[in-house]
């Protein structure tokens, strides 16, 4: 997906050094046990590198963490259920949460805005690997 | 989770209180889910805007519910989460069903629209363990019309009814 207009502006306000090729910022990590789909990074992604899909693998409630509230959900669906959940669902228009976010690295740009954004803290923002070379440069 | 959290704390203090006065209320405050006869129990979620005035005149107007429902008050439907009737059904209910006001009139605009859609995915995640989605319902009323409420907690009662118990983990 090509640039948006937000996502050419971010790479213009970088040193031209840093936003040549892909690594121009962070190294995004995501906690998909902490998500809950609200597809909020998806909004805020400049590159596309974030989508929010319209299915939901059930699987995922059952490996959430036991106090969160997705945990309570797979717990509770576990309690009643006849046989292992094995489908994905699809999701009704108005459920905002309860998505799959389907996350691309090749696509991303490190910018971080959807760590920034995130209500669960599900993303977090590390500072970027690659840039090594320049930064032992510009402090000698 | 929160079913249990709306109804225990109800029984339980109640059991406790009335227990010196009456000892068939200590009986039925002892245990905290299913008081009841014992066959079934049906969980209503009503908004507090239509549903719940619609169950209040049926019960100034004499009309008889089947003793399988109770009924928890929501402020709108909008406020019924998947945990909340997942958790009903986890703890002890055989079904649940939310009752809010008829399409576009909801008090806070579109909340009755989202419950739809929250039971419709609540239906699709009990479908993909294999449990019957009819044991969740929608249903729409205004608060002007008791003898839809009665029909609809009486269709609810038939056809949980006819479902095999729910086997519980």
């Amino acid at each position: 997906m090509p640039l948006t207009h937000r996502g050419r502006e971010i790479v213009g306000r970088l040193p031209h050094d840093v936003a040549i090729g892909r690594g121009i910022g962070c190294e995004i990590v995501r906690h998909e046990e902490l998500c809950v789909g609200c597809g909020t990074c998806a909004k805020n992604c400049p590159s596309g590198a974030s989508r929010r899909g319209d299915t939901f693998d059930v699987n995922q409630l059952l490996s959430a963490p036991a106090d969160s509230r997705r945990g309570a959900l797979g717990a509770a669906l576990q309690r009643i259920a006849r046989h292992a959940p094995a489908r994905v669902i699809a999701v009704p228009e108005r459920v905002t949460v309860f998505r799959t976010i389907f996350y691309d690295e090749e696509e991303c740009l490190g910018c971080g805005a959807c760590a920034r954004n995130c209500p669960v803290e599900a993303i977090e923002a590390r500072p970027a690997v690659v840039p090594a070379a320049p930064a032992a440069e510009s402090t000698s | 989770m929160s079913g249990a959290r709306v109804e225990a704390p109800a029984a339980k203090p109640a059991g406790a209180k009335n227990s010196a006065a009456k000892p068939g209320a200590a009986k039925r405050g002892g245990k905290a889910v299913t008081p009841n006869t014992g066959e079934r129990t049906i969980v209503a979620f009503c908004c507090s805007e239509c549903a719940y005035a619609a169950a209040d005149a049926a019960a100034n107007a004499r009309a008889s519910l089947p003793p399988t429902v109770r009924l928890v008050l929501m402020p709108c439907t909008g406020r019924v989460s998947p945990l909340h009737l997942l958790s009903a059904l986890a703890d002890g209910a055989d079904g649940a069903m939310v009752a809010g006001c008829l399409e576009g009139q909801c008090h806070y605009r579109e909340g009755n629209f989202q419950a739809i859609d929250r039971v419709a995915f609540v239906q699709r995640l009990l479908e993909s363990v294999g449990v019957e989605p009819e044991r969740v319902r929608m249903f729409t009323m205004s608060a002007g019309d008791p003898p839809r409420f009665v029909a609809a907690v009486r269709e609810m009662d038939r056809v949980i009814g006819s479902l095999p118990p729910l086997g519980r983990a």
